[in-house]
């Protein structure tokens, strides 16, 4: 509170110096970011730096308090960056064809669509799901589910997976197939579909049976 | 001053430069103890910038895809604090501020009448309404006052970080945070 009989110091807007002539932006500072008093002497008898000291601190206080706040960051923001980290992850590379008059990028999930159409057509395959991850530079060897460059063909750029693709497939199979057959012949065709459709080259197709259905009744 | 503030003076701190690199060569685990390392002190930034917790959130979810996506352009000698906190100003600034000016804030609605009536709840009630009333001003000013504003007086960055974040000089940086809370001021006092 000002002391008794003393006006409070004029607004910073309405002026730049206070009746006693110290600039008010200099109390705003000392108040507002902590500055030490330029005159430490005159502000402890001058009623005027005084009342207006009091006001900024009223003033301020509440940003103070706002300030102290405590603020964390809502509990889902981590796993929500995460999750769509890994989409990210699992989408985004692109297969390059470099022709002398341009290069051709094909991403991922055409690649895997491919792979899974050319693998449903195979006959006693019920259900394929084709495509997997371009590799970090540090994932390349030490996942080879994930698909990438060949070794030693290292991709130029995160999310690039040059012109050698490895592919994986996990297909549905009917009871009672001889299963290593079908899988060579899904093996087989989603290379010839790749490169027709691709122009890419596959240097591996790994199948992987994930389940065995009842074939269509068709007696 | 804050640790932050003492940690963007000091060089790029080992620790974090190796969860950097690593998470520069695709280490999702990497990258998500970064996200955790500076998640609170971000969103304090991005909280008190917008005004809104759904815009922080927003904010923060896209600033750190688009750290991750550009992780392999980040400077190495530079501090990733410095870089993640830009990103995050940036965006503060693209979203359009005009969408909810004057909507209550959900932890501002109704702030006096549910309490008891006793001296002690009054205070409380009004020290929560002053809170209010700076929470708003602050999405009063311009943009140029309010990032160096934010950052130094909530986010604890000190002036030569500000500057770096916001892409201007140190000096620049003190003048206008102090520009950003000389306008705080009158706004507050306005509004008494």
């Amino acid at each position: 509170m000002p002391p008794d009989g003393v006006p409070a110091g004029p607004p910073p807007e309405d002026s730049d110096r206070l009746a006693c002539g110290k600039p008010v932006d200099d109390l705003l500072a000392q108040v507002t970011d902590g500055a030490p008093p330029r005159d430490p002497e005159h502000q402890r008898g001058c009623p005027h730096c005084r009342a207006a000291l009091a006001e900024l601190e009223d003033l301020w206080a509440p940003v103070r308090d706002l300030a102290a706040e405590h603020v964390r960051a809502p509990a889902g923001l981590l796993q929500a960056v995460m999750a769509q980290i890994r989409e990210l992850s699992r989408n985004a590379w692109q297969a390059v064809l470099h022709d002398p008059v341009g290069q051709t990028r094909i991403a991922a999930r055409v690649v895997g669509a491919v792979a899974r159409l050319a693998a449903e057509s195979v006959p006693h395959v019920t259900l394929a799901l084709g495509g997997g991850h371009a590799a970090g530079p540090m994932e390349a060897t030490a996942d080879p589910a994930r698909v990438a460059g060949p070794e030693g063909e290292a991709a130029t750029d995160i999310g690039v997976a040059g012109t050698h693709v490895v592919i994986d497939v996990q297909i549905a199979v009917d009871f009672g197939v001889p299963i290593p057959q079908v899988a060579d012949q899904v093996r087989r065709r989603v290379a010839h579909h790749i490169a027709t459709h691709t122009g890419l080259t596959t240097t591996e197709v790994n199948v992987t049976v994930v389940d065995v259905r009842q074939p269509p009744a068709d007696h | 001053m804050s640790r932050v503030a003492e940690e963007v003076q000091g060089s790029v701190d080992p620790l974090e430069a190796r969860w950097v690199e690593l998470a520069r060569g695709g280490d999702e685990e990497a990258f998500a103890v970064l996200v955790r390392a500076h998640q609170d002190q971000l969103y304090r930034v991005a909280l008190r910038m917008t005004g809104n917790p759904h815009d922080a959130q927003d904010i923060l979810q896209e600033a750190f895809l688009q750290a991750w996506q550009h992780l392999p352009s980040f400077r190495r000698d530079a501090q990733f604090s410095t870089w993640i906190t830009r990103i995050v100003i940036n965006r503060c600034h693209n979203l359009r501020r005009a969408r909810r000016p004057t909507d209550p804030l959900p932890d501002e609605a109704e702030p006096a009448a549910a309490m008891p009536q006793a001296p002690a709840a009054e205070a409380l009630a009004m020290a929560a309404q002053r809170r209010d009333a700076v929470r708003q001003a602050l999405l009063a000013l311009p943009f140029d006052q309010r990032a160096p504003l934010v950052l130094t007086t909530f986010g604890g960055y000190t002036h030569a970080e500000t500057g770096r974040i916001l892409g201007i000089s140190e000096n620049a940086a003190k003048v206008r945070a102090h520009r950003a809370r000389r306008a705080l001021a009158i706004i507050l006092r306005e509004w008494r």
